[in-house]
């Protein structure tokens, strides 16, 4: 059997919805067909008082074996270095982390606060992911960083994480295999196809057919500030609960999954440099893509320009 | 200008611990300590004006469509914009199906995980209890984890996913379901229907709601399918349990009214007001302040209105302050919000009648809770049915420049607000007020107790290393994520904490 423990940190629980809401197999199937305990998830364990404090002392010394640290939210390092802004039995929550880590076989960053700092970033509680602060690698656990398998943190950004992600990273590590990570130590199965390809307004985008405001079913990266082009992730490859992704549903990419979330300039805004975003899809050069959207966008048909096809 | 916008969004989700004092076998006196400051609302200050629809549903991951209505609702009246009839449907829709979800998952998931305590290992139904509700395992446990989660998708289909989207904006939402993304949504809710029918209730919903009297409700238990039910089997557990006699507080309940719904009011749709012993009076938005005597934060004299009141947080160790959650109060009164409020404010004649011998308990709140679904049903039913497929979902509400603004919801946990300033497109002040501020709020500036706190007060802990009697009293106010128990004897020793998984 091999035992896994949830730590949540500067959470919103949104990354436990994940965990909930995982399909084929559920999360009570996944645990039985792993073989694999949650020693304790705060929203889930009912341990009493004595047994809970015994086994994070157990696990915090190394006396008893941790296979998996799945750690969700924010490390706060604030004020001043300090961690009190978030703390465990009057402690800064900081040295948990830092002590579980440690004695972990595998330490999974589970969502984008946990692996680059996330929604934390722009606030003033000092939040670091576990491995990176934003795109800077180092973190709370440090550059150097490996766990007793000697792996680096396995980072599943996302905000909440993918549910069908954390899924398929949870198995693979239940049967002692570990995942091909990128750069950001993301595994790459699921972070190397960006967010805009499936996005059902994708011949929108293709012709140049694009919306200024909400409501419309033309392309949202022109003017709304979509990051769809930008992003990678799954979603819509493998959609969410099952049934949509947020651009099918008219609600622009905020790029939750990269390093960078949240931008600090506006969300529903693409700034623009003669009418093309500053931003354009990866490895895409200006010139050519100004000549091409250009020719598509005078080539556009008119069941498009008269958005009388569905999204 | 950016700089003096203070937004501290204490609590409202991540750890709490609670403190008791407990002598001679009850809880004498109650803290709530919430241990983890987010700053979430310090984050948007400068921010683009929509910017709160994207950073608000990242407060909580459980509720993250109340805040996103919330958002919108505070810049549709600070503009004064319009919503489409469309749009409002779909809205409750969405806010409804938010409730399902969490109704079930929390009283099977989190509260009654609490029932399979080794405490009550004696007691003639603590076996079923835990083939129930035993956590990772209980036939009910692994019931609803399939059922729960079948629910978003009537929200992913009109918003993109669940948690976490941002398709609620001011003039309606930004996608334009078909016919056929609504008839699937009614399917979903139809498949909930008949489970919750089935596991929940024991008998239809419309049974349930011939239910309307502490008689009818005894009666209504002895038929077979109701005693075998998990509502059933909650009201015999929690009476032989004795859940039915801990945890009356304050006694005054707020809930929020369900504004922007015409036609619809009157069906069953929350009134919003505050309930007492004594009377119900109307809501007035103006009544609320919050209060920050007992807080981390640098005083800054007073408290006041949340479109006024500073958040500067402060360094633990200031002697009174014991909490990142400020202390919200209605008329300078400590008020209880949550579904029994909605009930008691609504003037429901079961609860009301329930509620009467000895005030409220954790058992009733938890009655309130796994019975709302049958409340709320129909009425989404009869949303799905009233949508104009020939109407707009959106307006366009022009831009938003300068000004003020609210927006209130009736969320799952209860009452929750935003405050929102503006000042040339840009946010100047942010303040939002989360149920779980409410209900576990510090000691206000006159040092009265937050309702929990003083819900937790005679309190019978049979064994204070083992407290799970707090933890049913604490949890029935259904506190986000966790919170901890302190548990602290007659002469102040520690003798540690547990940890109370609640979402």
């Amino acid at each position: 059997m091999r035992t896994a423990y949830w730590l949540q940190c500067g959470a919103c629980g949104g990354d436990t919805m994940s965990l909930l809401g995982m399909e084929t197999p559920n999360m009570v199937e996944l645990f039985q067909e792993q073989d694999l305990q949650m020693l304790w998830h705060p929203s889930l364990s009912s341990a009493t008082l004595l047994e809970q404090e015994k086994l994070v002392e157990n696990l915090r010394s190394g006396r008893q074996p941790l296979d998996i640290l799945l750690v969700e939210g924010f490390v706060t390092t604030g004020p001043d270095g300090s961690g009190m802004y978030d703390t465990y039995r009057g402690k800064p929550k900081l040295s948990l982390v830092k002590d579980l880590a440690r004695h972990a076989a595998v330490v999974i960053a589970v969502g984008t606060c946990a692996s680059y700092g996330g929604i934390g970033n722009t606030g003033e509680t000092g939040a670091s992911g576990l491995q990176f602060v934003k795109e800077e690698c180092g973190g709370v656990l440090g550059k150097s960083f490996r766990s007793r398998r000697d792996w680096p943190v396995i980072n599943l950004p996302g905000c909440p994480v993918h549910p069908a992600i954390l899924k398929d990273t949870l198995c693979m590590l239940s049967e002692g295999r570990m995942p091909v990570l990128n750069e950001w130590q993301c595994p790459e199965d699921w972070y190397s196809m960006l967010v805009h390809q499936g996005c059902t307004r994708n011949e929108y985008h293709e012709y140049r057919v694009e919306e200024e405001d909400f409501g419309g079913r033309g392309c949202m990266f022109f003017h709304l500030g979509c990051h769809g082009p930008l992003t990678y992730g799954p979603c819509n490859k493998v959609l969410w609960n099952q049934r949509n992704s947020k651009t099918n549903a008219g609600v622009p990419c905020f790029g939750c999954t990269q390093p960078g979330f949240p931008q600090e300039h506006a969300f529903f805004h693409t700034p623009n440099i003669v009418d093309v975003p500053l931003e354009l899809p990866k490895g895409v050069s200006r010139a050519h893509y100004l000549a091409y959207k250009g020719m598509a966008a005078a080539a556009a048909p008119e069941r498009l320009t008269n958005r009388k096809n569905r999204v | 200008m950016a700089e003096t916008i203070q937004m501290a969004l204490n609590r409202v989700e991540g750890d709490l611990e609670v403190k008791v004092a407990i002598d001679d076998g009850r809880v004498t006196d109650a803290w709530m300590i919430g241990t983890m400051y987010r700053g979430i609302e310090k984050m948007m200050a400068g921010r683009a004006a929509l910017d709160g629809l994207v950073i608000t549903p990242r407060v909580c991951g459980i509720c993250s469509t109340s805040h996103l209505l919330a958002a919108a609702r505070a810049l549709e009246n600070l503009s004064g914009a319009t919503v489409s009839y469309n749009g409002r449907l779909l809205r409750h829709l969405v806010l409804g199906a938010e409730k399902l979800q969490n109704d079930v998952r929390h009283v099977a998931l989190m509260f009654a995980a609490d029932l399979t305590n080794k405490r009550y290992q004696d007691k003639a139904l603590y076996q079923e209890a835990v083939k129930r509700f035993q956590p990772f395992s209980g036939k009910s446990v692994i019931e609803v984890i399939q059922a729960s989660k079948k629910i978003p998708e009537i929200i992913a289909i009109l918003g993109g996913q669940w948690p976490h989207s941002s398709f609620i904006v001011p003039g309606g939402i930004t996608s334009e379901p078909s016919g056929a993304d609504l008839r699937q949504c009614q399917m979903l809710l139809s498949e909930f229907r008949r489970w919750y029918e089935k596991s929940i209730l024991g008998c239809s919903v419309e049974r349930w709601q011939q239910v309307k009297s502490a008689a009818q409700l005894d009666s209504w238990l002895e038929e077979e399918s109701h005693f075998e039910s998990d509502l059933g089997f909650l009201i015999r557990c929690g009476r032989e349990f004795g859940l039915d006699r801990m945890g009356s507080g304050h006694e005054s309940f707020l809930a929020v009214p369900e504004h922007g719904l015409p036609g619809i009011a009157s069906g069953g749709a929350v009134i919003g007001g505050v309930a007492s012993q004594d009377n119900i009076t109307e809501f007035m938005e103006e009544k609320i302040s919050e209060q920050i005597r007992y807080s981390h934060y640098q005083d800054t004299g007073k408290g006041g209105h949340p479109m006024d009141t500073a958040t500067r947080p402060s360094v633990p160790g200031d002697s009174k302050a014991y909490s990142w959650c400020k202390a919200p109060r209605y008329d300078a009164q400590a008020v209880e919000t949550g579904p029994l409020a909605e009930l008691l404010v609504n003037e429901d004649p079961l609860f009301q009648e329930l509620v009467q011998p000895h005030g409220s308990s954790a058992l009733l709140r938890e009655l309130a809770r796994l019975t709302r679904p049958a409340r709320l049903l129909p009425l989404m039913e009869g949303w799905f049915h009233d949508i104009d497929m020939k109407a707009p979902f959106y307006q366009s509400p022009g831009e938003f420049i300068e000004g003020e603004g609210f927006g209130l919801v009736q969320a799952p946990r209860g009452f929750l607000g935003h405050w929102l300033q503006l000042s040339r497109g840009r946010i100047e002040h942010y303040q939002i007020i989360a149920p779980t501020t409410w209900n576990a709020s510090p000691r206000d500036d006159l040092a009265k107790r937050g309702p929990i706190e003083e819900a937790l007060i005679g309190t019978p802990v049979q064994d204070p290393e083992n407290p799970v009697e707090v933890g049913h009293v604490v949890r029935s106010f259904d506190l986000c994520m966790v919170c901890s128990v302190h548990a602290v004897t007659k002469n102040g020793s520690s003798l540690g904490r547990v940890h109370f998984g609640a979402v």
